[in-house]
């Protein structure tokens, strides 16, 4: 007799995965269909180049929420602009374009913004949806006064990054840094007080887990991980918008919830994320194989639409009797 | 305005420590929301020339009502405890969609009843969709809102040469209510300012007299104790959400008038303002205290303070800046959720 046991737990912690993995097959079948072309090298190679900064900008956002109190991070896409238009502006400006530079100065300003709005959540104690919601605000208009419209060039190294020729680009580098953080953090005891402090921070809290640690930490991860994806995104555009990547917030809470995370926190991973991320980009890039035409962004945006609203109800009956028996 | 009665209800928790001390306390946000839009105003005066004059209080509170009107169905969904992210999506469908249905020939007045009845569905489904989420409530109210909103731009699209934008011969009387120099019986104010001042009215005429008012406070304050009492969680919850949704049509129907064409994006900038509005007048996010009494001061200090910074010169990057950096402090004047060690 086989002991089924370690495995049937395996698979009710992983509940919450099955949504993502099942859309992720349907629609790697579909892109196999409708455009063969994305399983070349090159094929690939651009796929990793263009989906780079929403699985990293999702990632950021996992920590943060799985942190609780419904903080999910609506500041993630203006900051990553903030730190691409400082890249281009300032330091690319002043002569200062080596990559350890560049990578030190991503990776600071992600951590330090969001340290800063973990300590204002914790100690202004306002909930976290106002503070994310004036960081957004605040950003946006400091990217626009940066930088008031896309132009700039990026250093000499990071224009050959643009290329997407590759599959083994510093881009995927970048990514699997991400990730390699990500698998190190999942082993700390660390990642427990995370799961227990967005699961019932006060139980957490009497438990003595020090929550406000936590958050602090939860928001230092998501904030270097906020860090690489800005990165790639500037590696992505080779130049410096102040503008575009503000849409990575809905697009990467979009991820976020394809990926089977529950934004009451206590839930989520990188596994869930980075297939949230796919199927995004899985399913801009089908549609953009029909010829929709005029329709081609309504069409877009209408799927992103209904996709999120099912995925959702799909995790809704599959954890609703949990939920009920929580209350 | 600004005298118009406080909705906000004794918390049925606090304890009894004399009536004066709770009214001032329960009032709190109101009362500081008051002394700011004051202070805003004293500033705007002392700060930019030809700050109080009839021409600038008058495209004030037209702003502000706009923004009062969106904002009517967010502050009930908050009161409940959630967020309705659809709010922008449902005001460009509706902007869209009217001179889409003037052009089919169909009378403006019809057109304007069908899109806000129109809301209202797409309010009460959105609710039905999302009761069983609840934290993760205002996620669905997003896709929602970029499902309707696409199928309004395909709608339009559809035998048109341009998408996004859709323009047909407006009434003069919708145009009357919407436009600066609109004059509501001779009287040089636009007709839309009297509307929003009616329905504020009539909400907080609801909300203090009606079972479904008292319904609010009490599933926002305790889920618990409103089903003890009978009370229809999801009801309540898919009337909020109609509501919502029928404001919102209302609102990106009137905004036609305002702008002269129908523009899908006319919506965007309430998805955040809205939220603004509702917190910086102190509604609580967490559900139970506030009311429209709140959002109408919180829209009017929004309103004032980006008339001050325009005044002021300054670009719309820096006034984001500025507005974006100011509502921390603004909503930790009263909004702060108590420490961890007091909510065990």
């Amino acid at each position: 007799m086989i002991d089924t046991k370690p495995f049937r737990s395996l698979m009710r912690r992983n509940e919450h995965l099955f949504v993502p993995i099942a859309l992720f097959i349907v629609l790697l079948v579909a892109a196999a269909l409708r455009s063969p072309g994305l399983f070349t090298s090159s094929g690939v190679a651009g796929a990793i180049l263009v989906a780079a900064p929403l699985i990293l900008a999702t990632m950021a956002l996992t920590p943060i929420v799985m942190a609780g109190r419904g903080s999910v991070d609506l500041a993630v896409g203006p900051l990553l602009g903030f730190i691409n238009v400082t890249l281009v502006q300032w330091l690319v400006g002043s002569g200062w374009t080596s990559p350890v530079t560049i990578f030190a100065w991503a990776l600071f300003v992600g951590a330090a913004y969001q340290v800063l709005q973990a300590l204002v959540i914790i100690y202004v104690r306002v909930a976290p949806v106002i503070v994310t919601l004036s960081s957004y605000l605040f950003l946006t208009g400091v990217n626009l006064m940066i930088m008031p419209r896309a132009g700039g060039v990026v250093p000499e190294w990071m224009t050959k990054w643009g290329a997407g020729t590759s599959i083994i680009s510093p881009v995927l580098f970048v990514l699997i840094a991400g990730l390699a953080i990500w698998f190190v953090f999942t082993r700390t005891a660390f990642h427990i007080h995370l799961r227990m402090t967005g699961a019932d921070e006060r139980m957490a809290y009497t438990s003595g887990v020090r929550t406000n640690w936590v958050r602090i930490g939860a928001h230092l991860l998501g904030g270097m991980l906020v860090g690489l994806a800005a990165i790639c995104h500037t590696a992505l555009i080779s130049s410096g918008d102040p503008v575009q990547a503000g849409t990575y917030t809905l697009q990467a809470i979009t991820a976020l919830v394809l990926g089977g995370a529950s934004l009451s926190g206590g839930r989520g991973g990188a596994i869930g994320s980075v297939l949230g991320a796919l199927n995004m980009f899985l399913i801009s890039h089908l549609l953009a194989t029909f010829n929709f035409g005029m329709f081609s962004g309504f069409a877009t945006q209408i799927s992103f639409g209904l996709i999120l609203i099912i995925s959702l109800l799909i995790n809704v009956l599959l954890t609703a009797p949990k939920i009920q028996a929580m209350r | 305005m600004t005298s118009t009665p406080n909705t906000t209800f004794p918390r049925m928790k606090a304890p009894a420590r004399g009536r004066m001390l709770q009214w001032i306390r329960c009032n709190r946000p109101s009362v500081i929301g008051v002394g700011l839009l004051v202070a805003l105003v004293v500033m705007g005066s002392l700060l930019v020339p030809g700050f109080i004059s009839v021409q600038n209080a008058r495209s004030i509170l037209l702003l502000a009502a706009f923004l009062g009107l969106a904002s009517l169905g967010q502050t009930m969904v908050a009161l409940l405890g959630g967020l309705d992210l659809s709010i922008p999506y449902v005001i460009g469908a509706a902007n869209i969609l009217l001179p889409s249905l003037i052009n089919t020939g169909m009378p403006a007045g019809l057109a304007m009843a069908i899109l806000v009845l129109a809301g209202l569905v797409v309010g009460a489904l959105n609710g039905a969709l999302s009761y069983k989420l609840q934290g993760q409530a205002l996620i669905m109210s997003l896709g929602f809102g970029f499902a309707v909103v696409g199928a309004a731009q395909i709608y339009t699209t559809l035998g048109s040469a341009v998408g996004g934008n859709v323009f047909a011969p407006i009434p003069a009387w919708l145009t009357n209510i919407a436009a600066f120099n609109g004059r509501f019986f001779g009287l040089p104010i636009p007709p839309v300012i009297v509307i929003w001042i009616a329905v504020t009215v009539v909400t907080l005429f609801i909300v203090r007299n009606t079972w479904f008012g008292h319904s609010l406070y009490a599933l926002g304050g305790s889920r618990v104790a409103a089903s003890r009492l009978l009370i229809s969680e999801f009801r309540t919850w898919l009337a909020v959400h109609a509501i919502s949704g029928g404001m919102s049509a209302f609102t990106g129907v009137l905004l036609l008038g305002f702008s002269g064409g129908g523009y899908v994006a006319v919506g965007d900038p309430y998805l955040f303002t809205t939220v603004a509005a509702v917190v910086i007048g102190g509604t609580s996010l967490l559900g139970g205290g506030g009311g429209y009494g709140s959002t109408v001061i919180g829209a009017l200090v929004l309103t004032v303070l980006t008339s001050l910074l325009v005044g002021m010169g300054m670009s719309f990057a820096a006034q984001q800046a500025v507005v974006g950096l100011l509502i921390i402090p603004m909503v930790a004047l009263y909004a702060r959720t108590p420490h961890i060690r007091s909510q065990i």
